[in-house]
């Protein structure tokens, strides 16, 4: 069952796109199909939250933009990581892997 | 979309949102077309896919907004929160900003009143006072001759009018029983140069200000309520003076309420009628001058025009004019006067309570940041900028700071109450009052205020690595040692010694003044004022027999042991320095003979009880050549020394009609005639009653004077029933009041500075229990290792001592650089005076040692067993 983003943990879609940003620049399009495909049509992102989170985290300078050719030729804007962008994605993922270990070790314990 | 929500750069970005979106669904619309659908169809499911499109711009719209109110608001809930949480801290802190604030609110109120607002005259700024001065021999001549008043009137460039007054005390008696009032006699153009215009009725006519023309007078608004009940068909009806000889003049006009000038007595304005007999002399001394500027005019134009009219007076009037010289000031000036430095020094030393104030909420601020350490980091951790926290910060201390402040409106409210209280005399004390500049001033005091405590603490305790204090533990801690803050309190204490230091010196120049023999016995002295007026100086014969009557019937009554008058009292006479010659032989060559000059009648001596130490007392009469003058023991040992000085003659250098010639009759002790914090200086006392129909009575009694109030009032009735009896003060009463100005800087002074050393060691507490309690742990090991409680006490004591050693070492330095600027305000004492000085250590130390033992005590107290056991 695919999983929206309204049960997707706050503040996770923005670690997610921080992660998919380090792979060189990328429109939101892009974004959005390579969380489909990565997550294994998992993680359904809407428009509707994706545009936003991505302009936030343009505004709080982890991301850079700027406007370019896309591959069919037509105007887009493209999304790459700041340095302080990279800094924040590895607190989150540290943060992250920190909680997801701590929640995991509680799940094996009261089995 | 709430509409009040603050928005920058609402639509600007929108073409770029709408290409960013559209690149979305064709990219969608081509994956469609890919798979198998038609153009239209899989343009349509795309954009079914993508959503709500403007949706979307509008939530992306939001991300650009800064939402300044919204946030201000949450910040403000936060703040109340946080104020709520911690009442007794926040008590503390909006107290001591309310004393803060609100005594500088209070002291620029004042100052604002006095000193910064222009006289409450249309185009204040524009009021000149103008005197005549002698250029070659010291003089007062400030009173200027209706002819040459006129003169300078019409042959000015600089000036839109110049017109004069003088005032005399009078009895009104068109009622039951006669009623003192105060009449300003006015020369032509008075309101014109006032810029104010009757309430009631109309300005003079031009006839009425001619000699011979119809009566006119102008009443104020307080005599028309009083006398008249406020009646507005009060035009026309009559006013009589019955002081001299019976003159009745007409109301042509009330004057508005807020008219007060020459002073606050001021009841009848009248025309002094020019073009009559006196008129013409140039000689004669009546006027005190007033003149409205010329809008654009400066000061030193308007002093280079009237030195080219004088000049040319000079010639064409060389007997009467040629060495008159003209000043110029701004009437404010003249008013304000001498309070300039006193308000002034109040202000610098409130600001210094208020820094004081300021500097410990910063040390409370401090201590409290470091237990809100935990929940900064939090915030930090999740995601907010460092100057969201910090302006959070910032408003939970403007929140305290605007609570203070509205508290200290309250405190400035009163302020002119008290300054009125302390000081009745202060110039403009009833045009203090609380009002939107007051208000707006306490606003920008509190955001001072906001700034000075606050963002210090707040740049600091966000400072700090993040990772490391969301893992310290508040237990695992090892005790710092706050240099920072006992810097702080360091500096409250030095700031506190400089205040004390000019308490203390004001307050022992106050005691020195107290301690200081005048010279003269001011005690049970009754002194009062029977209305008269110039026109009796006309014959001045008579004059002196009327005075001489009321003086006999007044000894006449039992109880009463002497009487006596004099144009000025003793420590309050203003100095008349006039340069005089003997008559009969010359005294040192090239010596120039200076002299302050009083006009007494006889039983001076007794009244005041300035000894005579050889020859005679006055004798009665109207003039010197009958009754003689009285020297000083100054004045005999500067210019006749070693030669004999009774039987001598003088008179003025310059022809004076009341100066002399006369001869020396008697040579008395000094006294402080001028003020009694004045050396004595060579003075001649002019005998006789013939010169001023206004004097002072001076009754000296065996009983309490006040009693006998009423039995001199009814005395002075029986024999003059015309006259009025006005001003009833005792002599002693009338000196104290002359210190007004000091007493209200010293004890202002010794209250802020009172205040700061309660403040300073409230910080030194505060600051070193926050240590102790920091330290518990340390202590209840060292205290199970055999440390002995008087070691810990002595520690603890000694941490704050140390930093009040320091403080007071910085405040005597700030001190003496502080306190040479009082030596003008200074009596008795040197500004650099080390008896206060270290007085006001002593006094420091003891108290922040008081303040320290209960920490350190408690520091003591902590049981070793309960310490261990919370591991």
């Amino acid at each position: 069952m695919p999983i929206e983003k309204s049960d997707l943990l706050q503040g996770t879609l923005d670690m997610l796109i921080l992660k998919i940003v380090t792979l060189g620049p990328i429109h939101g399009y892009g974004i959005s199909q390579r969380l489909r495909q990565i997550s294994k049509e998992v993680l359904l992102v809407q428009q509707g939250s994706l545009y936003p989170a991505l302009h936030r985290l343009e505004k709080r300078g982890w991301l850079a933009a700027e406007w370019g050719e896309s591959e069919n030729g037509r105007q887009a804007k493209f999304y790459k990581l700041s340095a302080k962008g990279k800094q924040q994605l590895k607190k989150e993922e540290w943060n992250w892997n920190r909680l997801a270990g701590a929640v995991a070790s509680i799940l094996q314990t009261a089995q | 979309m709430p509409s009040w929500r603050f928005s920058f750069r609402k639509r600007t970005l929108d073409p770029q949102y709408d290409s960013e979106l559209r690149f979305h669904i064709e990219k969608l619309t081509d994956e469609n077309i890919a798979a198998g659908m038609t153009r239209e169809e899989a343009r349509r499911r795309a954009v079914l896919e993508f959503g709500g499109a403007e949706q979307i711009k509008e939530e992306l719209r939001d991300v650009q907004r800064i939402p300044v109110l919204e946030t201000a608001l949450k910040n403000f809930r936060w703040a109340w929160r946080f104020v709520r949480k911690s009442p007794s801290f926040s008590l503390v802190v909006i107290l001591t900003l309310a004393l803060g604030i609100g005594a500088n609110s209070a002291v620029f109120s004042a100052i604002d009143a006095v000193l910064l607002r222009p006289l409450p005259y249309p185009e204040g700024d524009q009021l000149m006072r103008l005197e005549q001065f002698h250029r070659k021999v010291q003089a007062p001549l400030g009173r200027l001759a209706p002819a040459r008043l006129q003169d300078w009137n019409r042959m000015n460039s600089t000036f839109q009018a110049i017109t004069g007054y003088y005032t005399e005390d009078e009895s009104e008696t068109s009622g039951i029983l006669p009623e003192k009032v105060t009449a300003a006699f006015v020369a032509p153009r008075f309101l014109q140069v006032w810029g104010v215009a009757p309430e009631l009725g109309r300005d003079f006519t031009p006839e009425e200000q001619r000699w011979g023309g119809p009566s006119a007078v102008l009443i104020s608004d307080r005599f028309w309520r009083n006398r008249f009940g406020a009646d507005p068909s009060v035009l026309g009806r009559k006013v009589t003076l019955d002081t001299s000889n019976k003159f009745s003049c007409a109301i042509v006009g009330v004057m508005p309420p807020s008219f007060l000038f020459p002073d606050r007595d001021a009841d009848l304005w009248i025309p002094t009628p020019l073009g009559g007999p006196y008129t013409e002399n140039r000689d004669v001394t009546w006027y005190l001058t007033i003149g409205r500027l010329k809008r654009g005019v400066s000061l030193q134009q308007a002093r280079a025009d009237l030195a080219t009219v004088q000049a040319q007076l000079a010639n064409a009037y060389p007997k009467t004019d040629a060495d008159l010289g003209v000043s110029i000031e701004p009437l404010k000036e003249t008013t304000v006067g001498g309070v300039r430095s006193s308000l002034w020094l109040l202000f610098g030393s409130v600001s210094v309570l208020l820094l004081i104030a300021c500097t410990n909420i910063v040390t409370l601020l401090l201590a409290r940041a470091q237990q809100r350490e935990h929940e900064i980091s939090v915030r930090f951790s999740l995601g907010a900028p460092r100057a969201a926290v910090v302006l959070q910060l910032l408003t939970e201390a403007f929140v305290l700071a605007l609570a203070g402040a509205v508290l200290g409106l309250i405190v400035a409210g009163a302020a002119s109450k008290v300054f009125e209280f302390l000081a009745g005399n202060l110039p403009r004390v009833d045009e203090i009052r609380l009002d939107a500049r007051i208000v707006l001033y306490t606003l920008i005091c509190s955001v001072v205020a906001t700034l000075l405590c606050g963002l210090f603490p707040a740049i600091r305790s966000t400072r700090g690595n993040l990772s490391n204090s969301l893992a310290k533990t508040g237990r695992g801690q090892v005790a710092g040692r706050y240099p920072l803050q006992w810097l702080l309190v360091g500096v409250q204490v030095m700031l506190a010694v400089t205040l004390l230091a000019g308490a203390g010196l004001f307050l022992k120049s106050f005691q020195a003044l107290e301690r200081v023999s005048p010279g003269f016995d001011s005690s049970q002295v009754l002194t009062f004022h029977v209305t008269g007026s110039y026109a009796e100086t006309a014959n001045p014969r008579t004059l002196a027999q009327r005075i001489d009557g009321t003086i006999d019937a007044l000894r006449s009554e039992p109880g009463v042991e002497a009487v006596a008058t004099s144009s000025g009292l003793p420590g309050l006479a203003r100095n008349y320095e006039v340069e005089l010659r003997f008559t009969d032989g010359e005294s040192t060559p090239g010596h120039k003979i200076l002299a302050n000059n009083r006009f007494i009648s006889d039983g001076y001596l007794a009244a005041t009880k300035i000894p005579l130490l050889e020859g005679e007392d006055c004798r009665k009469g109207f003039g010197s050549q009958e009754t003689g003058a009285l020297v000083n023991r100054s004045f005999a040992n500067a210019y006749l020394a070693g030669s004999a000085v009774l039987g001598r003659h003088l008179q003025a250098a310059m022809s004076n009609a009341f100066l002399g010639p006369g001869e020396i009759r008697g040579i008395v002790g000094d006294a402080r005639e001028e003020a009694v914090n004045r050396e004595p200086t060579p003075t001649v006392y002019w005998c006789g009653n013939g010169f001023d129909p206004d004097p002072y009575y001076m009754v000296r009694t065996r009983t309490d004077p006040m009693t006998m109030t009423e039995t001199l009032r009814r005395k002075v009735h029986d024999i003059e029933p015309g006259r009025s009896v006005f001003d009833v003060k005792l002599l002693a009463a009338r000196l104290d009041e002359a210190f007004g100005e000091e007493r209200l800087r010293t004890l202002l002074l010794s209250f802020f500075a009172a205040t700061a050393l309660s403040l300073a060691c409230v910080g030194l507490y505060g600051t070193l229990s926050y240590t102790v309690s920091v330290r518990r742990r340390e202590v209840g090991l060292r205290l199970a290792l055999g440390a002995l409680r008087e070691q810990i006490i002595k520690q603890f004591l000694f941490q704050g001592l140390r930093v009040t050693v320091l403080g007071c070492l910085a405040g005597w330095g700030l001190a003496v650089a502080f306190t040479r600027g009082l030596s003008g305000m200074l009596y008795g004492v040197s500004p650099t005076d080390v008896a206060t000085l270290s007085a006001v250590i002593l006094l420091v130390l003891v108290v922040a040692g008081i303040a320290c033992l209960a920490p350190a005590v408690r520091a003591a107290r902590v049981d070793p067993m309960q310490v261990l056991r919370e591991e």
